[in-house]
Parts: C-alpha cells; sequence; structure tokens
C-alpha cells in the first residue's frame, strides 16, 4: 500500500497536487484553449466567449466578496460601465488600444469613489449602499442618450476578425477574450496570493486583528473594490467583444444578483471558482430554460441555496468533499491526503499513524 | 404651495412604505445581526396571497390580515429552516442566503403568477381631500396613518409587553437571553415573523400605485436600505424618519429639480447618503459602535 519509492515528504502530497501535475494541467488546458477554437461550431465558440466574459466579471467580484469578505451587489454596473465606454470610444473612432485603457480606468474610478464612501461604514454596507448602482444605473444610461443611446442602446462591431489572421470571428473573438481574460486571471491570481491577497483575507477574518496589525481595513477594502470595479471594466470591455451590443437592461439589477449567484455557486475566494461561475452565470439558464423558461429565475434561487446547504464552498470544493468523503467511509484504503484544513484533524489520525507503521 | 404640500404629503405616504420595510429590516438586524436583502420579496409573496384571496371573493381587509398572517409564519418558517442554520457563521453568508432566498421567492411568484403586472385594488378611495384650500389624496393620508399605527403597535409590544422584553433581550444579548431561560430560538422566529408581518402591511399598501409584480419591492427594498444607512442600524425611530426625508425629497427633488426629474429621483438618497457618510458615519441618529476584541 506504502509507495516505497516516494521520500516520505512528498507522501503527504497527494498526487494531483504535486507541482508538476498543477503545471501539466495548466500546459494541457492552455493546448486545449489554443487548439479547441479551430475545430468547434460558431455557437459553441461563442458560448465559450460569452463565459469567458462573465468568469472575468465573477473574477472581479471575488476580489471584494470572495476574497475580502466584503458583499458587492454592483458588479454588474462596472461591466456595464466598461461595455458603454468601449461602445462609446470605438464609434467615435479612438483608437482600441485607448478604449480597452479607458474601458479599465473608468471603472475603477468610479469604483474608487463609490468604495471611499460606502467602505468608511462597516459589515454590510458596501452590500446595501451597491445594490444602488444598477438601480441608478439604468435610469441614468437612459438618461444621458447623448452618450449611451438611450433605451435602444449602443451597437458596434469593431472585433471582426484581421484578414491575416484568416480566422472566422468568433474563432478571433474566442481568442481576444482567452487572451485578455487570461491575462486578468493570472494577474489577479498573483495579487490574491502575494502579500495584498493576505491583507485581503485577515481584513475577510477579522478587522480589529488586521489593525493590529497595521493592517488598515478600511483602505483595503477600498483597494479592493476598486480592483474588483477594473476588472468589472474588463469584462465589460470583452462582453462589447462578444456580444457587440450594450443597453440599460446590460447592468439591471437582477444581473447583479446573478453573478453574485454565479460566483457562489462556482467556489468563493476562487480562482478556478471564478471560471466555474462564468460558466455557471451563461449556462445554467440555459439549463433550467430547457425544463421549463418559466421556472429560471426559481430554479436559480433553489439551486444557490441548495449550494450553501451542501456545498458551501460552491463547485470548486467537489472534489475535496468527494475525497473527504470518501476518507470517512473507508479509511483503510491506503494512504490518503492529509487535512486541507484544521477542521478535519479526526479524520488525518489514523491515516497518519498507519503510514508510520509501513515506513 | 398647494403643489407643495401635496408633493410633501405624497412624499410621506412612500417614505412610510420604505419606513416599514426598513424597520422590518432593522427589527431583522437587531435580532440576527444580518440584512435581510428578502424583506421586499417576502413582502411580495405575502401580497399576492392577498391578491389570490381577493379573486377569490373574498373582501380586501380580510384577504390583506390574511396575507399579514401568512407573512408572520412565513418570516418564522424561514427564520427556523433557513436561516438558523447559518446564522452566527459569517455574517456574508448568511447574507448571500438572503439574496438567494430573494431569488427564490421572486422566482416563485413569477412562476405561480406570471410576471404580468397584476391590477392590486386599493384599500382607499382614489379622491382627495381639501384641507385649508389643499387637495390631499385620500390614499396618501391612508397609507401612511396605517404604517404609523402598525409602528406604533410594535413599539407598544417592545416597550409595554413580556414578550417585547424578551425580544429585546435576545436582541441585546442571545447567549445572556438564553441563560436566563428566555427561548432564544422562537423568540428569533417570533422577530422574524413580526417583521415580515410589517413588510406585508407595506407591500399591500403600496400595491394598488405600483401594480403587482414578482420585482415590485426591488426599487422599495434599495430606498429602505437607505434609509437604513441614514438612519443607523441601531435606530429605529432615526430608520423611520430618516424615510421619510428621502420620501419627501425625492419627491421634491423630481419636481423642482429638472435634472433629476421622475426617472432619476432613485438617486437622490444615494447622493444624500454620500454627504451623511463622509460627514457622519454613523447614520443620523445611530450611535458610535464599538467593538470589543
Amino acid at each position: 500500500m506504502a509507495r516505497p519509492t516516494t521520500p516520505p515528504t512528498n507522501l503527504a502530497t497527494p498526487v494531483w497536487r504535486r507541482p508538476w501535475v498543477g503545471w501539466a494541467t495548466a500546459l494541457v488546458v492552455v493546448v486545449v484553449f489554443v487548439v479547441a477554437p479551430l475545430y468547434l461550431s460558431v455557437l459553441t465558440n461563442q458560448t465559450i466567449a460569452r463565459v469567458g466574459v462573465f468568469a472575468v466579471a465573477v473574477l472581479g467580484l471575488n476580489v471584494v466578496m470572495g476574497y475580502t469578505g466584503q458583499v458587492s451587489l454592483g458588479q454588474i454596473f462596472f461591466v456595464g460601465l466598461g461595455a458603454y465606454v468601449t461602445a462609446y470610444g470605438v464609434t467615435q473612432g479612438w483608437n482600441v488600444v485607448l478604449v480597452f485603457v479607458l474601458a479599465c480606468l473608468v471603472p475603477a474610478l468610479v469604483g474608487l469613489v463609490v468604495a471611499l464612501a460606502a467602505a468608511r461604514l462597516g459589515g454590510l454596507a458596501i452590500a446595501m449602499v451597491t445594490i444602488a448602482l444598477p438601480i441608478v444605473g439604468v435610469p441614468l444610461a437612459k438618461r444621458l442618450s447623448d452618450v449611451t443611446g438611450g433605451s435602444e442602446g449602443l451597437s458596434t462591431s469593431f472585433a471582426g476578425a484581421p484578414a491575416w489572421s484568416g480566422l472566422a470571428d468568433d474563432q478571433w473573438q474566442v481568442y481576444l477574450v482567452l487572451v485578455v481574460g487570461g491575462a486578468a486571471f493570472l494577474l489577479t491570481r498573483s495579487l490574491v496570493r502575494g502579500k495584498y491577497g493576505r491583507a485581503f483575507a485577515i481584513v475577510k477574518g477579522n478587522e480589529a486583528v488586521a489593525s493590529s496589525m497595521g493592517i488598515s481595513p478600511y483602505r483595503y477594502k477600498v483597494l479592493a473594490f476598486t480592483v474588483a470595479s477594473l476588472i468589472g471594466g474588463v469584462s465589460g470591455f470583452l462582453y462589447m467583444v462578444v456580444v457587440q451590443y450594450t443597453s440599460p437592461e446590460t447592468l439591471a439589477f437582477n444581473h447583479s444578483i446573478d453573478l453574485v449567484v454565479a460566483m457562489v455557486i462556482g467556489g468563493s475566494a476562487s480562482i478556478v471558482g471564478s471560471l466555474l461561475g462564468g460558466a455557471v452565470y451563461i449556462l445554467l439558464p440555459q439549463l433550467t430554460s430547457n425544463i421549463d423558461s418559466s421556472l429560471t429565475v426559481l430554479l436559480q434561487g433553489v439551486v444557490l441555496l441548495a449550494v450553501l446547504f451542501v456545498l458551501p464552498g460552491g463547485l470548486v470544493s467537489l472534489p475535496r468533499a468527494l475525497t473527504r468523503g470518501r476518507r470517512r467511509s473507508g479509511a483503510d484504503r491506503g494512504p490518503v491526503a492529509p487535512p486541507t484544513s484544521p477542521s478535519s484533524t479526526t479524520a488525518a489520525e489514523e491515516p497518519l499513524t498507519e503510514r508510520q507503521g509501513h515506513a | 404651495m398647494g403643489k407643495f404640500v401635496q408633493l410633501v404629503v405624497d412624499g410621506l405616504s412612500t417614505g412610510s412604505i420604505y419606513g416599514a420595510i426598513a424597520l422590518a429590516i432593522v427589527l431583522v438586524n437587531q435580532a440576527t445581526g444580518l440584512i435581510n436583502f428578502a424583506q421586499g420579496g417576502m413582502a411580495v409573496l405575502s401580497a399576492y396571497v392577498a391578491w389570490e384571496l381577493t379573486t377569490h371573493g373574498v373582501p380586501l381587509v380580510l384577504a390583506i390580515i390574511a396575507s399579514v398572517v401568512f407573512a408572520l409564519l412565513l418570516g418564522a418558517v424561514v427564520e427556523r429552516w433557513l436561516i438558523r442554520r447559518f446564522e452566527g457563521g459569517e455574517p456574508d453568508t448568511a447574507v448571500v442566503v438572503t439574496i438567494g432566498l430573494l431569488t427564490l421567492l421572486t422566482g416563485l411568484c413569477g412562476w405561480l403568477w406570471t410576471y404580468n403586472n397584476k391590477q392590486f385594488p386599493s384599500l382607499f378611495p382614489l379622491g382627495t381631500v381639501s384641507v385649508g384650500g389643499v387637495s390631499i389624496s385620500i390614499r396618501s393620508i391612508g397609507t401612511t396613518l396605517v404604517i404609523v399605527v402598525a409602528m406604533v403597535l410594535l413599539q407598544v409590544l417592545f416597550v409595554g409587553t413580556k414578550l417585547g422584553l424578551a425580544l429585546r433581550a435576545v436582541a441585546i444579548n442571545p447567549e445572556s437571553a438564553a441563560f436566563s431561560g428566555l427561548r432564544v430560538g422562537r423568540l428569533l422566529m417570533v422577530g422574524w415573523g413580526l417583521a415580515a408581518g410589517l413588510g406585508a402591511v407595506a407591500g399591500a399598501l403600496v400595491a394598488p400605485q405600483l401594480t403587482l409584480t414578482p420585482g415590485m419591492l426591488d426599487g422599495p427594498l434599495v430606498y429602505a436600505l437607505a434609509a437604513v444607512i441614514l438612519g443607523g442600524l441601531s435606530s429605529p425611530v432615526g430608520v423611520v424618519v430618516a424615510a421619510w426625508i428621502i420620501g419627501v425629497l425625492e419627491n421634491l427633488a423630481a419636481v423642482y429639480v429638472s435634472f433629476i426629474g421622475f426617472d432619476l429621483k432613485v438617486a437622490v438618497p444615494f447622493v444624500l447618503i454620500f454627504v451623511v457618510l463622509l460627514v457622519r458615519p454613523q447614520g443620523l441618529f445611530g450611535r458610535k459602535t464599538v467593538v470589543r476584541v
């Protein structure tokens, strides 16, 4: 049962947790993503692109909500803002790179201003203030019709495949989403795994402890919210790449709720969870409307509550939950993973002693 | 001048609706320390129950009373079977639970009664009365009065009865309350029930104006949350006053400030919040909270 060839230190790490496995998986995923769009149907490519767009939006939400613990109900507002900035810039004939930069900066700036006020109140005030963003945003977008096109919205198509690439439009768009979204994911991953991520986690865990360590909860909440808004802007830019149309409906309140639902179902405070969240955002409504379109919202609520009850970590924690269950049911099945959380210490005792017996 | 008075009275009436929902939110927050984003959704479901009863020939007043009773039970059931499990955990998770509940309730109403607008009969006649040469709509006066009476009754319950004392004890310190023999769980159910009942009153009163849809109270919920922030979570009186201020101000701003108009008046309370947050972060009437580590 024990593997004598492997050094004892490695016994502590299950196969799927060793570094080379992670890199190999990443490589495989990248290769699949590079090759697949060339062979998939237009519809599938478009779906993948949409999943990517909203995965980025969920990723932004995760920075402020999952990692920093500040419930935000306004993320869709920043997605919509990014989309509007993009649409406006493109119709004005500005350079696409400039448009992209603006689509990031404008939402970030607005997010910064909102957060400066909202983060002053502790606890759930951010949730209560940010709920206003989409509710105010929709009539505002209708009102500023000179810029936003009013209720009709703006439609632009600027992300057609260039002739030299020899790609179809949908393939080009998938690649754009993959590159820009992938960059956003990688940068966010470094952010939340580094010094700032640790500060976010402490602010989430206990604000008093954070302040006693010299970490200003206020400053890090504002920072997290601003980063989330910026990522929302990126998502809005990608939204225009893929959907090519935005209207006040884009930033409606129910979509903001949908984003929160998707984030929690995908997995809060998780990079992979954000990706799953994007898939949930696009695919769950499609799935439920296949059953009965009038049931869509109801089923969404049921799924969310069911996930909160059964799988609080979201879909991303499913493998871990399954292995934990298996470990509990069959402790005599050989060397198994050590506890990933201190809460399962009792489950760890038996395998540990067993391993020592073999060594 | 006549128009001004009319606007103020109408503002007080809508402000009362926001105030009732805000008060329900404060009740729940004091008992369980979380913000119930489904407070409006629960009220909408109750309003649908009242509407369904009226279509079966039940008199409106009875239907509304029945819907309030339904809301009392709904609140208790939600607390016991849904929220209880997440109490004492992370408040963020509990908030997401209430968001899930809001989605669930909206979906349930949409599924059972479709998303089309339903005409809800009004408890008050549509006419106006003339007070000192100013005509004021009866509905506005009636709405305000009913809500004020409901709030006074709640106040009497909280201050003057043994149940109210127990509820306050649980709100202040659940552990101590439990040690002194109070059944905390059951009292929390009562608290949630009362909050939902108050919401149901507000829902039935505002439904004729907004017409009944599953998302009917999403807007008022936002106003109520604004009132909660402005008034401070620890101050029921402050919350109601803030709701009235918001109701009146947004009405006046919609008419007298041409840029705002009726479509953007929802922004008024939030501009107000911005100013208040920068000047007085604990809310207009709230106390500064000191966190013990």
